[in-house]
């Protein structure tokens, strides 16, 4: 009696479990596929379509236009303007951000007392929104009464006007957003530096390598999943660069600090020009789809070693 | 390091024996201590925090102080003017009790679709599953500038523009939560979920009372990642909601710096009241934080 209900009960159970995961699975499932399909790829299309369009927000009337926008945009000196600017942020603070917290974490790695409270500190700003920095620094930057040029008066350097001349703008609003990033990507390196073993580093004495040696001969080939990883994101992020120029410039003065991401928020809710700011977004996106490409090969590459 | 090493190297033969000695010991000391490293460390710790010391010396001036050349580092008439500027004309109180409310719906959302949806993909067999997974992650690359122009049209069609639906909608599931949830709930033994099963618990008993409690370390740092970038959200808020009274902090923010733009006490002060929830959170769950970091990778 025993040997013939046992079997009889696991198979009963068998089958209503699969259905009963299964419906758990639909149940969870279903949600996820819908809002993907309509607040993700739905807008994405939609995106592509308005920028084959005329597309004013007040206007019904949104003529088929193909490619124009694409075209116009491409053939406007300000729109390449805008992307040279965006260039220069996304190098200057992705080079910055790389070499700067990578010393950084040689600095506070070999460190014991303290090491958690000087990662707190220079981790602060990047849990700081970052209107809320730009705020703090439109100020140290005042030309006038900012703490910047008045401690450069005291030190008898030149003063500068920091956000208010074109050359010195795009500068200024880099140092800010390094002085806000260094912390999280020096977090990120120190995990990097503290994963190397150190016999490699006592062999590498023995032998008689310099410091410096040690650094370019080991730190940097061990670390360098970790500095192509960071520089790239750091790319991508500098590509969208967005808040510290809404608040401390607006893309002046001369349109030295416009940036794409700016651009494409003046374009479409300030002119309303939905279509041409859609046609802008799409050559973004091509840049940023190019740097996650370059990342994933690199990535590849690096795993075979 | 070996900078160090020369100039001990350097120092130590000129010097005479017992002055040797004691100059020997000391730089052992140095070194030992890394007392260079604690020097270039405070100096850069002075330029984190600088900043921040300026911002709340200064929301403590009064107006003529703000701009007295030279620069007081610490207000000499510490005033409270500042803020109840901030509270009581530009009413920050409201801000505050918008961004928590927008900020813990959003987090409590994507944080338990996350875990729900990452589970699913790590712990249950179907068709499609990769593909979807990857359908998914790939939404990832495409800049927020893509689809918010779009979406802000749709918001309009659908009269929510100026709601807080409208915030909270594009951000009920979110990509890397569920990838990041997979990663963790790979590594908890199936044997465990079948043995539930085999007691005659349901799927989703299992999930809220076995898989989320066993969950909590992942739940915490996600939380605290998602209520922190909530917390700053700043370009969706601004294009879609136009009613200064369900203004965001970061919006608020923005909008005081344009309207007070010589009143630097004010705006100082406005600051500081924006930037306290998460510093707080963040000196309360650091350690957290930090290793969170480490574990993801991502920002």
């Amino acid at each position: 009696m025993l040997g013939s209900a046992a079997p009889a009960r696991r198979r009963g159970r068998g089958t209503s479990l699969r259905r009963a995961e299964m419906r758990f699975v639909i149940a969870g499932l279903v949600p996820a596929f819908l809002f993907y399909a309509i607040l993700r790829f739905y807008p994405l299309g939609y995106a592509f379509y308005m920028s084959l369009h005329d597309w004013q927000l007040f206007n019904p009337l949104r003529p088929f236009v193909g490619l124009q926008n694409y075209a116009a945009i491409l053939s406007d000196p300000l729109f390449r303007r805008v992307l040279a600017n965006t260039l220069y942020f996304a190098v200057g603070t992705s080079v910055i951000l790389t070499v700067l917290p990578l010393l950084l974490s040689l600095v506070l790695n070999p460190i014991g007392r303290g090491s958690t409270l000087f990662q707190l500190l220079y981790f602060l700003p990047a849990v700081t929104s970052t209107i809320a920095i730009s705020t703090i620094w439109l100020w140290i930057y005042q030309p006038s009464f900012g703490i910047l040029n008045q401690l450069l008066g005291l030190l008898n350097l030149p003063q500068s006007p920091w956000l208010n001349a074109p050359d010195s703008a795009m500068p200024a609003i880099i140092l800010m957003s390094v002085w806000g990033g260094v912390g999280f990507n020096l977090i990120i390196f120190l995990a990097g530096v503290r994963g190397i073993p150190t016999m490699y580093y006592e062999a590498a004495a023995i032998d008689g390598a310099s410091g410096i040696q040690q650094f370019r001969h080991i730190t940097v080939p061990l670390l360098s999943p970790v500095i192509t990883f960071v520089l790239v994101t750091g790319m991508i992020g500098g590509f969208n660069v967005f808040q510290q120029v809404y608040l401390m410039t607006q893309g002046g003065p001369l349109d030295a600090t416009r940036v794409l991401a700016l651009y494409i928020y003046q374009t479409a809710f300030q002119d309303m020009a939905m279509g041409r700011a859609a046609s802008m977004s799409f050559i973004l996106f091509a840049i940023v789809i190019v740097f996650t490409v370059v990342q994933l090969r690199l990535r590849r590459i690096d795993w075979e070693f | 390091m070996d900078r160090r090493i020369s100039t001990d190297t350097i120092l130590a033969p000129g010097l005479p024996r017992r002055g040797a000695r004691s100059i020997d010991g000391l730089w052992r000391l140095i070194r030992c201590a890394h007392l260079a490293h604690y020097v270039i460390l405070s100096l850069g710790a002075l330029l984190m925090v600088g900043p921040f010391l300026w911002m709340l010396g200064t929301s403590f001036k009064t107006a003529t102080e703000t701009v007295s050349v030279p620069p007081t580092l610490w207000p000499a008439h510490p005033t409270l003017a500042n803020y109840t500027d901030v509270f009581n004309e530009l009413n920050f109180a409201q801000l505050y009790w918008n961004t928590a409310r927008v900020a813990i719906v959003k987090t409590a959302l994507m944080v338990y679709t996350g875990a729900l949806v990452g589970y699913i993909f790590a712990k249950f067999q179907f068709r499609g599953r990769t593909i979807l997974f990857y359908a998914i992650l790939s939404t990832m690359i495409i800049p927020f500038e893509v689809y918010m122009i779009p979406l802000y049209v749709m918001m309009v069609q659908a009269k929510l523009a100026n709601s807080y639906l409208a915030l909270v909608l594009p951000s009920i599931f979110s990509a890397y939560a569920i990838f990041l949830f997979r990663q963790f709930m790979f590594g908890i033994p199936g044997d465990l979920i079948d043995a539930a099963r085999a007691d005659g618990a349901g799927e989703f008993y299992i999930f809220h009372r076995i898989i989320l409690p066993l969950s909590k370390p992942a739940l915490a740092t996600m939380t605290t990642f998602y209520f922190m970038w909530e917390w700053n959200d700043f370009l969706w808020p601004l294009i879609v909601i136009s009613d200064s009274d369900k203004y965001l902090l970061s919006v608020g923010l923005a909008t005081l710096v344009g309207e007070h733009t010589s009143d630097y006490g004010v705006i100082m002060a406005g600051s500081t009241v924006a930037i306290i929830p998460v510093v707080l959170l963040f000196v309360v769950l650091q350690r957290q934080i930090i290793r969170g970091i480490t574990l993801t990778g991502f920002k």
